[in-house]
């Protein structure tokens, strides 16, 4: 049984390795998206110092903890990046979904996968850009072991989180073929409600409860205020369990909802 | 053994229909018309280990539809399926294994690898053993002439080189059946010989049953003991090659050349009639169509050569595009109708 799970494992960890292979096929996309990101990020700094001008703390937060929270935000935004809805759309749309479904392992789990070494591939590319913050910006990063530890545990989970969901929404595609509205809305949500623009603690009572609700803020947010010191970590033990059910709970609909989608498939071009 | 057995599998496509125009596109959205469109209509089908099978039909017959019902992609709206034992929609994975698939349009590689990466990860999923796969790689490279390919991107090669990459990724795992959608599409002579002789290897040392849909008639003449012809999603002739071309090649020309140019009419037996009587630059030429079934080769050059001098003369028989060209026109319709 250890055996046989182990060779599972090795399967799929090889499918995921093609990740960065293809990654770096072009290393044009890489150095495109760091003088992005780090323009991005030094708007960002300037507009959060311009709201600050007037003031020394906005919901409990001074400048220096936003600009932390900020600036690990935009180093750790792969964690919110999601491609699923146009990544079906287009492979049923050219046909390519026929190759993906005659894969002798299970869809989703090769999915899972590659979207993980994906991420991870896209952090580590973020490195360059974490020392912009740090020696540009003077970020400081946090030293506290335990919060690294509960930051990664909760940033997996909620990663998790986010493709479960992200998989239910690129399951309507099935139904539909047409993905670019709903890739762009859900990407517009993403940036609002992950918090990767403001931090959610700043935001009204009720807005804070359901952006805390979505999958975009556990993948990005919630880890992030670990790390960051905005939840204390006395709070780990009951936001993590609240991961795990909500992984359970998307995970479970994801599975069903593709058991039902996948009979819709259409293989578009004969 | 049967390895594929179908029973009145049917699949029917739910489509929308859309006016034309702005007033069309608005209308849809608030009363969207559904459209079925039937296509594979109740094939019976039973395909026995280590065979060839030419699958054919026209554009939009149904042939990659039961491809694609067969390898499990698609749910057959009605009817059953069975691959090795298997319901390959239920049972996808386990009959994934077992299967090869090549859709000459579409590459199951990755696009901005090289051919070797993608090679060495189908070996890995499929769990094919080092030393197997080794000794695979060296075979396949060397009847399909990879080994210049190794090294190249996907998005590199040419149709015809991506073909045979292609093929290799199919077959790395020995599957026991391979379906080969159109994969001599836009090729050039050679890399069809190539191919050809790939395919009738592996049939002929590993007994891999072949399912091939084509629209190159080359193809299932040189590769096919059988044929199965779908129109309009049903199925309207399975058998050999042989019988359909008796029953549809039952006219034969024969072409003289004479000595002196043709003027009179010439006199034949019955059965037989003219195809070109030489005038101009060519007056020198006789073409001659008749029916097998009434009248025989020897009669007619008998009956000719009894009345004009000739110098040489040829016979032949109709190809197979010719008598799929007539079964496409209708002529197995008309039957199938009756």
């Amino acid at each position: 049984m250890i055996h046989l799970m182990r060779r599972r494992a090795g399967i799929y960890a090889a499918f995921a390795g093609m990740v960065p292979k293809v990654f770096l096929a072009y290393s044009m996309w890489f150095w495109v998206g760091l003088v992005l990101n780090t323009i991005a990020m030094t708007i960002l700094v300037f507009f959060w110092q311009a709201v600050y001008s007037n003031t020394t703390s906005i919901a409990g937060l001074d400048l220096n903890q936003t600009l932390t929270y900020i600036l690990l935000a935009q180093i750790f935004a792969p964690l919110i990046e999601i491609n699923m809805i146009f990544e079906f759309g287009y492979n049923l749309r050219e046909g390519g979904i026929a190759h993906a479904l005659l894969r002798p392992m299970d869809f989703q789990s090769g999915m899972y996968a590659q979207h993980m070494m994906q991420t991870f591939t896209a952090l580590l590319l973020q490195i360059p850009m974490a020392l912009v913050a740090w020696l540009v910006f003077g970020l400081r990063f946090p030293h506290d072991i335990q919060a690294w530890a509960v930051f990664v545990i909760s940033a997996l989970l909620g990663r998790t989180i986010l493709f479960f969901f992200d998989w239910i929404l690129a399951c309507l595609t099935f139904y539909t073929t047409e993905v670019w509205g709903l890739g762009v809305l859900v990407y517009g949500l993403s940036l609002f409600f992950s918090g990767s623009l403001v931090p959610l603690a700043m935001v009204p009572g009720w807005l804070q409860t359901l952006a805390l609700a979505t999958p975009f803020a556990q993948a990005l947010y919630v880890p992030l205020s670990f790390l960051t010191g905005i939840t204390p970590l006395s709070q780990a033990p009951t936001v993590l369990a609240v991961q795990v059910a909500m992984l359970i709970a998307f995970g479970v609909c994801s599975r069903l909802f593709f058991r039902v989608a996948v009979r819709k498939v259409t293989v578009q071009g004969g | 053994m049967a390895v594929i057995e179908t029973e009145n599998l049917t699949k029917v496509y739910r489509t929308t229909r859309k006016d034309p125009g702005l007033r069309g596109a608005v209308k849809a959205l608030y009363h969207p018309q559904f459209v079925n469109k039937l296509a594979v209509d109740r094939i019976n089908l039973q395909i026995e280990a280590g065979e060839v099978v030419g699958y054919i039909g026209v554009n939009g017959a149904g042939k990659s539809t039961t491809i694609k019902m067969l390898t499990g992609i698609l749910l057959p709206t009605g009817g059953k399926v069975r691959v090795l034992g298997r319901d390959p929609h239920r049972q996808r994975v386990d009959n994934a294994r077992q299967i090869g698939v090549v859709f000459g349009q579409r590459t199951q590689m990755w696009w901005d690898l090289a051919l070797i990466e993608s090679l060495n990860l189908i070996a890995r999923i499929y769990e094919v053993e080092p030393a197997r796969y080794k000794q695979l790689l060296d075979q396949f490279s060397e009847t399909l002439e990879l080994d210049e390919l190794l090294r190249l991107p996907i998005r590199n090669m040419s149709l015809g080189q991506k073909m045979r990459a292609e093929l290799a990724a199919a077959l790395i795992h020995e599957p026991q059946i391979v379906y080969l959608d159109e994969p001599t599409i836009g090729l050039d002579l050679i890399v069809k010989e190539r191919i050809r002789e790939f395919i009738r290897q592996q049939n002929r040392e590993k007994g891999t049953t072949v399912i091939l849909t084509t629209h190159d008639l080359g193809d299932i003449e040189e590769l096919c003991q059988r044929v199965v012809i779908i129109d309009n999603g049903r199925l309207i002739y399975d058998g050999p090659i042989a019988t359909i071309k008796d029953r549809f090649g039952k006219f034969r020309v024969i072409t003289f050349e004479t000595c002196n140019p043709l003027t009179g009419a010439i006199n034949l037996p019955e059965g037989a009639e003219v195809v070109t009587n030489g005038h101009g630059p060519e007056d020198h030429k006789l073409a001659l169509r008749f029916d097998r079934t009434q009248t025989s080769a020897s009669k007619v050059a008998h009956a000719v050569m009894d009345q004009v001098e000739v110098v040489d003369f040829s016979l032949s028989e109709p190809g197979l595009a010719s008598i799929v060209k007539q079964i496409y026109n209708g002529a197995l319709r008309e039957e199938f109708a009756e």
